[in-house]
């Protein structure tokens, strides 16, 4: 059976194969100019002698320019697509071929056919998605230069891509077992799949690791090797706000105690500092720090492979269901 | 004693299809070792019952079993039993010949490779050849071919010689008789090709307006049955005792088909042996409620019905 579905899906497997070798090169031409570029531009700017030259280059370490935008749409893509490319026409495709009427009347069962066919498609997915991400970890860190727990470089960081893309491979099989037609269940696969991700890259992920609070001081410049989830005044002794309470709720407070027009670039630091101690806050930052990186790639890697296993088993289901 | 296993056993089944039947209150029970014909015209339900035996379509009523198994439970067992060709014949068509007998041994422990070679040399088929370069006829006969190499104990094949020239058929028909003497398969094949039926078939069932008319051995069929012949200008009544089928008359001449417990004795009726064709003809062309059915149980073991 596993001869049998390499053979089936032959041409897709080798397909999605050249699209991924294609990316590679192209991240890896990208990735070499990008720095080379930046060589040039910190050997001309980021001397210590130049003033502000440090503020030049910190506010430059994000890769802004055109290809480095296009390259990260493509690395954020690229689990989706090959997830979905792989997987939808997985029991879809026989379906739509009637070729399942003669699999599903051999002398296997057709929990058997499915996990064999899943098992194939998830290594072969696992597989590519798995040796792109050296490459584009090297590619972020040479073009975008920002720590890898940011936002905009973790979706494309370590080995959560993979899990992204076994997910994208169960949603597309999951899909096509319910719809049994490849173009409709790519074309729901996309917007869940996009759904999914941005669900749990602003709702999920910051929580899935305790984050790690700070007292600052408000009016100091933050450095992006952190990744800032809130930061406010809070009351003393306080890392979260009290119950029923926002971030914002006391910047309100503080707000009203300067007056109107109170800006903290123009009015003294000690201003703040008296209505910090008039109701008792301090002002907290709440953020994952780098040392995060790794234990926040796991948890977020098992919510999308436990999504999978659910989407498996819903497959199992609809398979085993199916009848004319 | 108690009654040997059937090969195929249908109580009560049937399948509907939004607000219409497809196939209704269906009863029958086909033993070991036949070769039995399923005909009717399009729409019948021919279709449907032989992807309901195959587990591919769920019953809505009813239940159909194979050698007591039901099909719909998708075991190892029941599907090793079952050797079923689709009407559609689905192919792998990016396969070579020879890969879909790779396949067909890799899915299934009781194939014979030598009997799929043997059967493709035969008709001149390559295994080299894609299957999406074969013609219609040469790709119905690899469908075949994977069902036959299986070596299942019940063979369901739904218009097995649609695609098939005349000399094909007729190999066709030789492979199927060898193959029940040699394994003692039994067979359910549907077609429009009565008088192909005719030569190989010992069994027949009769589908029409997605209800069963007759099951039952193809001689009693043929002994129970027969057609009446008079002028039509001096056409006298159907003889009482008999039960009419259908009449066809032209400006010449009158034809009644019966079925008959005895033989008919008046005078005034010419009485022949209809062949299997004029009888399924008859069922078929007198459609509708008012068509009678062979009772239940009407001939040993084969119970056809009917409502």
């Amino acid at each position: 059976m596993i001869w049998a579905t390499w053979r089936m899906h032959r041409l897709i497997f080798l397909v999605s194969l050249a699209g991924a070798a294609a990316l590679a090169i192209w991240l890896a031409v990208s990735g070499t100019h990008e720095l080379h570029a930046w060589t040039v531009f910190t050997s001309h700017h980021c001397s210590m002698n130049e003033p502000g030259s440090s503020q030049i280059c910190m506010n430059s370490s994000q890769g802004s320019d055109w290809f480095s935008t296009v390259d990260a749409a493509l690395c954020t893509a690229l689990p989706g697509v090959l997830g979905l490319v792989l997987g939808t026409p997985l029991v879809a495709g026989e379906i739509q071929l009637r070729t399942n009427r003669l699999a599903w009347t051999q002398s296997i069962t057709r929990t058997r056919w499915l996990l064999t066919k899943i098992g194939v498609g998830v290594l072969f997915t696992a597989v590519v998605a798995g040796a792109l991400t050296p490459l584009i970890w090297w590619w972020t860190d040479a073009a975008r230069r920002g720590n890898h727990i940011q936002p905009t470089n973790f979706d494309f960081s370590g080995f959560v891509l993979v899990s992204y893309a076994v997910f994208a491979f169960m949603l597309g099989a999951a899909l096509g077992a319910l719809i049994r037609r490849i173009g409709w269940a790519f074309a729901a696969g996309v917007p869940l799949f996009v759904l999914a991700r941005l669900g749990v890259r602003d709702d999920i992920r910051a929580g899935l690791i305790a984050p790690t609070s700070a007292t600052v001081s408000a009016y100091l410049p933050v450095y992006n090797t952190d990744w800032y989830l809130n930061a406010g005044f809070l009351p003393l002794g306080r890392s979260t706000p009290p119950p029923g309470q926002t971030w914002t709720s006391n910047d309100a407070v503080i707000t009203r105690c300067q007056g109107p027009g109170f800006s903290g670039a123009q009015k003294p630091a000690h201003s703040a500092t008296y209505c910090e101690n008039l109701h008792r806050l301090h002002y907290v930052m709440q953020f994952q720090p780098p040392s995060h990186f790794w234990a926040l790639q796991a948890a977020e890697s098992a919510v999308f492979l436990g999504a999978a296993g659910a989407l498996l088993g819903l497959t199992v289901i609809a398979v085993r269901r199916w009848r004319t | 004693m108690s009654e040997p296993l059937a090969a195929l056993e249908a109580v009560g089944l049937g399948k509907r299809y939004g607000r219409r039947w497809g196939l209704e209150d269906c009863s029958l029970r086909l033993p070991t070792g036949r070769v039995a014909a399923l005909v009717g015209p399009n729409g019948a339900g021919k279709s449907t019952l032989l992807r309901m035996a195959a587990g591919i379509t769920r019953p809505s009523a009813g239940e159909v079993r194979v050698f007591g198994q039901s099909p719909q439970d998708q075991t190892i067992e029941v599907l090793r039993q079952i050797g079923y060709l689709d009407q559609e014949r689905p192919l792998y068509s990016s396969f070579r010949v020879g890969e879909m007998l790779r396949f067909g041994r890799r899915l299934n422990p009781g194939w014979d490779d030598s009997v799929a070679r043997a059967y493709l040399s035969e008709l001149g088929i390559p295994t080299d050849a894609k299957v999406g370069k074969l013609s219609i006829g040469q790709q119905a006969q690899v469908a075949l071919t994977m069902c036959l190499a299986k070596r299942p104990a019940l063979l369901l094949l739904d218009e097995p010689v649609a695609a098939l020239d005349p000399v094909a058929r007729e190999g066709l028909m030789h492979v199927l008789l060898r193959s029940v003497v040699d394994d003692n398969t039994t067979v359910l094949l549907s077609s429009h090709a009565l008088s192909d039926l005719a030569t190989v078939c010992d069994y027949v069932i009769i589908l029409s307006e997605s209800r069963v008319h007759v099951a039952d051995d193809l001689d009693y069929v043929l002994a129970s049955h027969r057609l009446l012949v008079a002028s039509s200008q001096e056409a006298p009544e159907i003889p009482p005792g008999v039960v009419h089928i259908s009449t066809t008359r032209s400006q010449r001449q009158t034809d009644v088909i019966v079925r008959v417990e005895q033989p008919v004795t008046d005078p005034a009726w010419r009485v022949l042996e209809p062949t299997l064709e004029e009888i399924v003809l008859a069922y078929l062309r007198e459609q509708g409620p008012r068509t009678p059915t062979m009772s239940p149980g009407a001939h040993g073991e084969a119970g056809g019905t009917a409502r």
